[in-house]
């Protein structure tokens, strides 16, 4: 008690360096992003700084201190005193320039090694840092840098004076590859508007011509590039008052996979299935203003967060080769081939949020937090449709009705019951929680946390032209194969007046509550026992439970009293339940719930079956445990082991049925001395996840009662979902990772050596009540179906070893190289290096390579500046 | 720097020769004395005596010191901001006095260099050229009186290490007594908090071995993953965000100091969090798909998952999980399905589900209720 007495003395004058103290701690921690700047070649951004001749830490003892943890520190670098700018100058500088020649052979477009690097051949300004400081003023400017090539490279500028201000500016272009086996058909890759090649007719294609445009289309890469910069400033602004500015910008440039539908091809569907490429042009401009204040006993952060979101190509515009044909057989009169996304709209984002803190006797804090937020947009919105013409299909000769639509009718903004999106969410934000430690030896606290998205968006699809609700679906594919699924409703219309569609948007948003009391026992100086409950009281919107009440109890135990080791254990146990589940809560934004809606002869299918629970809002029990232990051995040897596992069980017949994860990790740290240092880790986790469903009875083995009076019976083992309907699914996963390092330092000759394996397996099995519940119940299809889908695999191997030289005390020369190899598979791309082309589908993506080698060698002349 | 060859054979003599030299450093010098003004405690110095010592520079100290009321009002003090943090009492050693920083560096010459190339030391060395860096060491380590007496007995100064026996909130207090606030507000009651982290478990002020931050290793990712070695190996799966790239950092999304989430976001939710970098999927969209809008997470696992963009599960398992509407969602998919299959479907190929309902996060489409268009 008298050690916390001493401790709470002290508090009130160590309070009084906090305002300088802050300036220099930056609001970087309290901002996303940005925070690190490295590249494949140097994840660090810092490792060449790290290079020279150690010469340890202390000469009182030998090797590195650890942390209270017992984690080793690592020998620091060699220091640099710098040299004066000038004769009698203050200031004084030190840096590295590190420039030199890569050397790719191999597979060096492998998707796997270029996923976030944009490795080139050739000549690499590899590394720049700068320092410079004024010891006597506490100046400073900092600059780090490198460059792999136009879209892998960073520039980071960082200036101050101690205890004063800081600035900070940033230039950097991240790559992220998507694919480098990609062959679109399309003309137009990058822009919005997808155009076919001369050989192929939008809309009058056959499967071969399109086999032929796909097998003679280019190899192309999708992937895009992030170029980001930015500005800070921070600061005292008055009386310990801290300022901080941050604006940044991003604009991201290039392709993505996408889709393109045009109805279904599955079980001889005449449809079409485009897997497009759609642009990336965003700008995205962000703005983070902050005030902050420490007070001796009161603590203020104000935050203004703005983000201002622009896409440049806001829609993509396809055309579709397949010629669709209508399943009854009559003359297509529609001819639907031009496709179209909108793609994400601009939007601009809000956020003020203000913490304030105060200490209260007994050694105790009380603080809250509120914040407000808005995400809004309002963009103008596209038409229904882009078609021309009819869409539809007329069955008048085989004396049916016609479900043919004007085109003209949906292909235009009159269409639209409004013209803009006027999409809104407000959130807001109140948070209170008091801790205490009243003894050395126990403390407790207390939260309470309100959090609401609030969302404002309304829209009804409503065309004033035609007095239709609804909209037109697949491009208007849809109902050009299958008569009368428009998807639109009309009351006036008897074609149309039991036509069951989204007429709404739903605008999903919740409330949520969080009470937490918990509190922590030290029955020891080296133990530490700690418990803590929390109820999270959740109120989805417009989701099929209103209320979600889930109570956690988590018990921890840190431990120092076992030899030199520290132990730290936990375990937590959930169960959530909630109220009633309505399986269908969505009647209200669907033509159903309009005047005029004519029930269909035989009732409203079944929107779902009943006994699903979704696993966002499902009864689950839930275990946790973890375990990580850091043992020191000696001055040189340290051992950590983490062992853990989750086990989820969700009280449910039909969704996801449960997971469970196991795993454990051994690592293994050696310094004997700053010449040397090695360490070795191994990796296995373990995973499952189950799941079950019902198919529907739509026909043929799966019985008849879609379209008899029973599809509107939702009961699993009723009529629509008979339980031999019913299968089950798991994914089991296994992921194994090992790796080793090992750094010597032979005096002029510096050697590292880096091994790194990383291996995946996954199996996904099922199993099926009868046949009923498979896709496709012909004798072939069946036999074939089989008890699980082939396994997926995943390896990677990377050996890396670098010698540097140390020619004087300024030049220097990094030799390196790095053998990359990886072998991959993946069911969903099965056949897809022979042909993307399966009758009416064409894809893009081949998929990742299933085996590739690429060597990398390079040299870096390094001088010290 | 000259650089003496090191025996770990002379470390016992070391020990005991700086054990002297720092008794003998501890007694007041002729040029010590002449800066003293009124002695007191054994070693004769006073905090405002050691305050005074400090380097001249004019960054405002004058007004830090100036409105406490603990400290001695000055106008022309030669003070940093940086002398207006006192020495913190050590608890396992109350009745030690300070001693200045050149007694400690008489023994601690390697450290002291080491030190003075972190932007936590350098800044106590502000204006060095003047006068010394007198307090820089106590500011943290607390008085060195008994530790220089004994400097074999652990608690007798603040230590910030594994063996150095002071409590871990002793030594969380002493680091907060500057950086209380800010980023980190929210410390008190913070899993890491809770969980009995030291500051210096992730922070090494002593030494640069990282470019900012001053971390306790060469990189943030590198500290995280000293206790996350599972959240590490999962960075290393098929789809993965840029960590092992170089390219970001955990402290890009998380807090380690505390948040009021509990995950340490430094947002209000995962989506939020999400939203900074993936702007594009803030919306709000004409229309919504509900897990996307309530949680990122319920689909994407960030840290790294063996499937194609983060996704928990492969894809149709993944949306099977929730959509067992009538016709075609609730089909169980088998291996005929495939490419290579005898009935190749358009749901298990490629991007599966994806290839139709691309919108997936939200359209903003009158005719994208089912995120087709």
């Amino acid at each position: 008690m008298r050690k916390l007495q001493l401790l709470l003395l002290a508090l009130p004058g160590l309070v009084a360096g906090t305002a300088a103290a802050q300036v220099a701690d930056g609001s970087d921690t309290m901002r996303v992003g940005d925070m690190q700047y490295g590249n494949a070649l140097d994840p660090r951004g810092w490792t060449p700084m790290m290079a020279g001749i150690q010469e340890g830490f202390s000469w009182l003892h030998a090797g590195m201190k650890r942390t209270p943890t017992g984690v080793p520190y690592p020998y620091p670098p060699q220091a640099d005193d710098g040299t004066p700018l000038a004769p009698g100058s203050d200031w004084t500088y030190r840096g590295l320039l590190q420039l030199g020649y890569i050397h790719l052979n191999g597979d060096r477009n492998a998707e796997f090694f270029r996923q976030y690097s944009d490795w080139k051949n050739g000549f690499a300004p590899g590394y720049l840092g700068l320092m410079f400081d004024n010891r006597r003023t506490g100046e400073y400017v900092e600059f780090r840098g490198s460059r792999l090539s136009a879209d892998d490279q960073y520039y980071r500028l960082r200036a101050g004076k101690y205890g004063s201000y800081r600035v900070e500016a940033f230039y950097r272009d991240m790559p992220h590859t998507v694919s480098t086996n990609a062959f679109p058909i399309w003309n137009g890759i990058g822009s919005n508007q997808l155009t076919l090649p001369a050989s192929l007719t939008p809309g009058g294609s056959t499967p071969a011509q399109i086999a032929a445009a796909s097998a003679a289309a280019p190899r192309r890469t999708i992937g895009l590039t992030r170029t980001r910069s930015g500005l800070s400033l921070e600061g005292e602004l008055y009386h310990g008052w801290i300022g901080s500015a941050a604006i940044s910008n991003e604009e991201r440039k290039g392709t993505r996979l996408w889709g393109g539908p045009m109805f279904f091809a599955f079980n001889q569907l005449q449809g079409g299935i485009n897997e497009t490429v759609r642009p990336i042009d965003f700008s995205t401009t962000d703005v983070n203003l902050s005030l902050r204040k420490v007070g001796k006993v009161w603590r203020f952060v104000g935050t203004y967060t703005g983000s201002f979101f622009r896409n440049h190509k806001d829609y993509l515009d396809y055309q579709s080769p397949f010629q669709l044909q209508n399943v009854v057989g009559v003359p297509q009169v529609a001819n639907i081939y031009q496709g179209e996304f909108s793609l994400e709209p601009d939007n601009d984002y809000h956020n003020l949020r203000l913490d304030l803190s105060r200490e209260l006797k007994g050694n105790g804090q009380f603080s809250v937090a509120a914040a407000w937020g808005t995400m809004r947009q309002n963009a103008a919105l596209r038409p229904p449709v882009t078609c021309t013409g009819l869409l539809g299909v007329d069955m008048t000769p085989i004396g049916g009705p016609n479900y043919t639509l004007p085109c003209a009718d949906w292909n235009t903004p009159a269409a639209l019951s409004q013209r803009n999106a006027n999409a809104r969410i407000d959130t807001g934000l109140f948070d209170a929680r008091v801790n205490f430690h009243p003894s050395s030896s126990f403390g407790w606290h207390a939260g309470l946390r309100w959090y609401r998205e609030d969302n404002k968006t309304r829209y009804l699809a409503y065309n004033p032209q035609t007095g239709q609700y609804g909209y037109i679906s697949e491009n208007g594919s849809q109902g050009s194969i299958v008569p009368g699924e428009v998807g639109i409703f009309d009351p006036r219309n008897p074609l149309y007046w039991s036509s069951n569609v989204t007429v709404r948007n739903v605008p999903y948003g919740y409330d949520d509550t969080l009470f937490e009391l918990g509190g922590d026992w030290q029955p020891g100086r080296r133990d530490s026992l700690g418990v803590v409950y929390t109820f999270d009281h959740n109120e989805p919107k417009y989701r099929e439970r209103k209320r979600v009440d889930e109570h956690r109890i988590k018990v921890s135990w840190v431990s120092r009293s076992l030899g030199e080791a520290t132990l730290r254990a936990s375990y937590e146990y959930a169960r959530r339940r909630g109220g009633p589940y309505n399986y269908d809560p969505y009647a209200q934004f669907f033509s159903e719930a309009l005047p005029g809606f004519v029930d269909p002869v035989n009732g409203l299918p079944a929107h779902t079956v009943a006994d699903m629970r979704k696993y966002d809002l499902s009864d689950r029990d839930e275990s946790k445990a973890r375990l990580i232990v850091t043992y020191p051995f000696g001055d040189a040897t340290t051992v950590s082991a983490t062992l853990y596992g989750n086990r989820d069980q969700y009280a449910t017949p039909i969704g996801r049925q449960d997971t469970r994860s196991t795993g454990a990790t051994l690592q293994w740290d050696w310094q004997p001395s700053a010449r040397t240092t090695a360490s070795a880790y191994l990796g296995i986790e373990t995973s499952h996840m189950g799941v079950s469903n019902v198919g529907d009875s739509d026909g043929g083995a799966a019985g008849a009662a879609l379209g008899t009076p029973g599809q509107t019976n939702p009961k699993l083992g009723g009529p629509l979902y008979p339980y031999g309907n019913q299968w089950w699914e798991f994914d089991r996963e296994r992921n194994s990772n090992a790796g080793f390092t090992l750094t010597h330092d032979f005096g002029r000759v510096r050697a590292d050596l880096n091994y790194n394996y990383s291996g995946s397996f996954g199996h996904v099995g099922y199993s099926y009540a009868t046949i009923g519940a498979l896709a496709y119940r012909e004798a072939d299809a069946a036999a074939a179906a089989g008890n699980a889908f082939p396994d997926n695999k995943y390896r990677s191997n990377t050996l890396e070893l670098g010698f540097n030289f140390d020619f004087t005390r300024r030049f220097g020369m990094r030799l390196f190289g790095r053998r990359e190899t990886g072998s991959f598979t993946d069911w969903h791309y099965l056949g897809f290096d022979q042909t993307l082309s399966y009758g009416q589908r064409i894809y893009t993506d081949k998929g990742p390579q299933h085996h590739y080698g690429v060597t990398m060698l390079g040299a870096m002349f390094n001088v010290k500046l | 720097m000259r650089v003496f060859p090191f025996r770990p054979g002379t470390l016992l003599c070391a020990a005991r020769l700086c054990a002297v030299i720092g008794l003998l450093a501890a007694l007041p010098m002729p040029g010590v004395l002449a800066q003293q003004a009124a002695p007191a405690g054994s070693s004769g110095l006073s905090q405002g005596d050691i305050a005074r010592m400090l380097p001249a520079t004019d960054m405002g100290a004058n007004d830090a010191r100036n409105r406490d009321p603990h400290l001695r009002p000055v106008s022309d003090s030669p003070a940093t901001p940086f002398d207006a943090a006192p020495i913190p009492k050590n608890p396992l050693a109350p009745d030690a006095d300070a001693v200045g920083a050149k007694t400690c560096i008489a023994c601690h010459a390697l450290e002291n260099v080491q030190a003075s190339h972190s932007l936590h030391v350098a800044s106590f060395r502000v204006g060095a050229a003047h006068s010394g860096p007198q307090a820089a060491c106590e500011t943290c380590h607390g008085p060195g009186s008994l530790h220089a007496k004994n400097p074999a007995a652990k608690g007798t100064i603040i230590a910030f290490t594994h063996d150095g026996g002071t409590p871990v909130q002793a030594q969380t207090q002493v680091c907060l007594g500057c950086h209380a606030g800010g980023a980190r507000q929210h410390w008190l009651g913070s899993v890491h908090e809770n969980r009995g982290l030291s500051c210096s478990d992730c922070h090494n002020p002593m030494a640069r071995l990282s470019p900012e931050g001053v971390l306790a290793k060469p990189s943030i990712n590198e500290v995280c993953s000293s206790c996350h070695q599972d959240i590490r190996a999962k960075f290393n799966r098929r789809s993965h965000m840029p960590l092992p790239e170089g390219q970001m950092a955990c402290t890009d999304c998380h807090n380690p100091h505390g948040t009021i989430t509990k995950p340490l976001l430094k947002t209000d939710t995962v989506n939020e969090t999400c939203y900074a970098c993936h702007a594009e999927k803030r919306g709000p969209f004409l229309f919504e798909h509900a897990p996307v809008r309530q949680n990122c997470l319920n689909c994407h696992d960030v840290h790294g998952s063996n499937q194609q963009t983060l996704l928990v599960a492969p894809i149709p398992m993944l949306c099977q999980q929730c959509h067992t509407m009538t016709q075609h969602p609730n089909d169980l998919q088998s291996a005929a399905g495939l490419g290579k299959g005898v009935s190749p479907d358009e749901r298990i190929m490629g991007r599966g589900c994806l290839t139709c309902h691309t919108n997936i996060h939200g359209s903003n489409n009158p005719s994208g209720p089912k995120f087709h268009k």
